[in-house]
């Protein structure tokens, strides 16, 4: 985790030469991920877990592991890689489960109206926050009004397909999790390396798009809309098994994400 | 407006600017800008210079071009009217001091970007790219021409803002709006140049003598201006400091290496000529 957040941190200090070079790689950076938002949905279609072979066909470590992860997830859904596919991916997976309950839902559509006063109150700028909270909300009241739970799941996948509504989402879900933060900055100030202030974080690496998430954020997120996510990691390391995470810790988690370096996309249980 | 036919009203993004052009319809003392008659998506603006600067008395005029992506991506700022502190005709963003254009936020606007424009105009230029750091005389000078300067679209620039007195008071700073601008700095799209911290070399103290004591938030606006001239050229001296003391330290450790080097050569020379 956390490569970008080292990156982040390096720019702050850069000064001469090293701004050319950070320029440079900027550049790069930004053809990149025009490449990749030509070639992969924002949210992709239900694939099966054993899919990801094709990406290891040559590498054992990985090949063993995607069998442990075939053991327990049936599916995967690829999000697009472009720094926002963790709260993509987070928002998505949330409100396609939530959509199973009608209670659970409606009570996450209560918090969720209550959600503007909060972050108002907490010095968010209200005219914007409101333009967030207005298509956040309109997104979920769409969602609401449809009786069948599979039309509702379909309609879900098409909004976090269209760049505008989709790219809202992910911005709500990055203020709420900013106001989280900054609502409990006592507890979460001890996760933040070097002299930064929660706000600052906030400003540098939650609220700008295209900023990757870090085991901190998504911790606030998960408080912010109350829900436990377990992350599975699949890397070159060690062992034939993935390593889980239950964030909060303890909680039974409802929504499931891969992680791979620097990649978030959503994992169904078997 | 004919603008509500031709875009896709149902886009976020759309939705969003025909929102900004109706908060900021009617002119404020300070600014104003709307949107191009035929493109939602161009702008132009005009801000006041900030009283008790140089740019006292100034009208700039400038366009806005937003991206297809806004409010994701950062708009541009492009300055028409010769002022002396950024360069005309050359886009400039915005982004948190000290950090990349990628630091926009969503929830900043285009309120944002001219309140932040208009602090940030008596800030010392410090060598940015875009940046000019002509005198104090000649930005005064600029500043009184700029009254008669005319836009090709827009006309008279200097009719364009409200005039204290009328009722511009709608839109006052919030203290979250004045801590958010302090923050935000502007510069030129390519960013090579070096950044010096140099003294502030403006005469740019917020004076007592306005001669309007009812012009309230005019005078906020002077010492958010004033605030964040400090506050945008501290850090970067803390930085520079920092890095330079960090970078003097491992010279001075590297210079100890050679010279011992070289003595231990020196010595082994010597033991060489003078043992055969």
């Amino acid at each position: 985790m956390g490569d970008k957040g080292e990156n982040a941190g390096g720019c702050t200090m850069n000064n001469n030469g090293n701004q050319n070079q950070d320029e440079l790689i900027l550049a790069q950076q930004r053809q990149i991920e025009k490449e990749i938002s030509e070639s992969v949905p924002l949210v992709g279609d239900l694939e099966p877990v054993t899919s990801l072979d094709k990406e290891y066909s040559t590498d054992n470590v990985y090949l063993e592991k995607v069998k442990d992860l075939a053991s327990k997830y049936k599916h995967i859904r690829r999000t697009r890689p472009d720094g926002n596919c963790f709260f993509r991916a987070f928002s998505y997976a949330n409100i396609e489960r939530l959509l199973e309950s009608q209670n659970e839902f409606n009570e996450f559509y209560q918090v969720a109206e209550s959600s503007k006063a909060i972050l108002v109150d907490l010095g968010f700028p209200q005219f914007t926050v409101e333009d967030f909270y207005d298509t956040y909300m309109e997104v979920l009241k769409r969602l609401r009004d449809i009786d069948n739970k599979e039309d509702a799941k379909r309609e879900l996948h098409t909004i976090f397909n269209e760049q505008g509504y989709s790219d809202y989402m992910v911005v709500y879900l990055r203020l709420l999790t900013s106001g989280q933060l900054q609502k409990d900055q006592d507890f979460y100030s001890c996760f933040i390396e070097g002299d930064r202030t929660i706000t600052d974080f906030c400003h540098q690496e939650v609220e700008p798009m295209y900023k990757e998430s870090d085991h901190i954020h998504i911790m606030a997120a998960c408080a912010a809309i109350n829900a436990g996510v377990r992350v599975v990691y699949m890397d070159r390391g060690t062992g034939k098994n993935c390593t889980e995470h239950d964030i909060p810790e303890g909680r039974t988690p409802t929504v499931h994400l891969l992680y791979r370096p620097g990649h978030y996309d959503i994992l169904y249980p078997r | 407006m004919s603008l509500e036919n031709k875009y896709n009203l149902k886009s976020p993004g759309v939705k969003r600017l025909m929102r900004e052009a109706f908060e900021l319809a009617s002119p404020t003392e300070e600014f104003h800008a709307c949107p191009l008659d035929d493109n939602l998506f161009e702008w132009h603006f005009t801000v006041r210079g900030p009283p008790s600067t140089e740019f006292d008395g100034g009208c700039y005029h400038g366009r806005i071009l937003l991206p297809s992506q806004y409010p994701m991506q950062p708009p541009n700022i492009i300055l028409l009217t010769p002022n002396g502190r950024f360069e005309v005709n050359k886009k400039i963003c915005l982004s948190i001091s000290g950090h990349h254009p990628e630091s926009w936020q969503p929830s900043w606007s285009i309120r944002t970007a001219l309140l932040a424009l208009i602090a940030f105009m008596p800030t010392p230029a410090a060598g940015t790219i875009g940046s000019l750091d002509y005198t104090p005389e000649e930005r005064q000078h600029l500043a009184k021409k700029s009254k008669t300067w005319e836009c090709q679209i827009c006309g008279r620039i200097a009719d364009k803002l409200a005039w204290a007195g009328s009722d511009g008071s709608g839109h006052k700073l919030t203290e979250e709006e004045t801590s958010l601008i302090k923050q935000i700095a502007l510069k030129a799209e390519e960013d090579a140049n070096k950044s010096e911290a140099r003294p502030t070399t403006s005469n740019e103290q917020p004076s007592e003598d306005l001669e309007d004591g009812n012009i309230e938030i005019r005078q906020r606006i002077t010492i958010t201006a004033a605030h964040s001239s400090v506050s945008t050229s501290l850090p970067n001296t803390d930085a520079l400091l920092t890095a330079s003391i960090n970078r003097s330290n491992k010279d001075q450790l590297w210079t100890a290496v050679i010279w011992i080097i070289i003595s231990i050569i020196i010595l082994l020379v010597i033991r060489r000529i003078f043992l055969l």
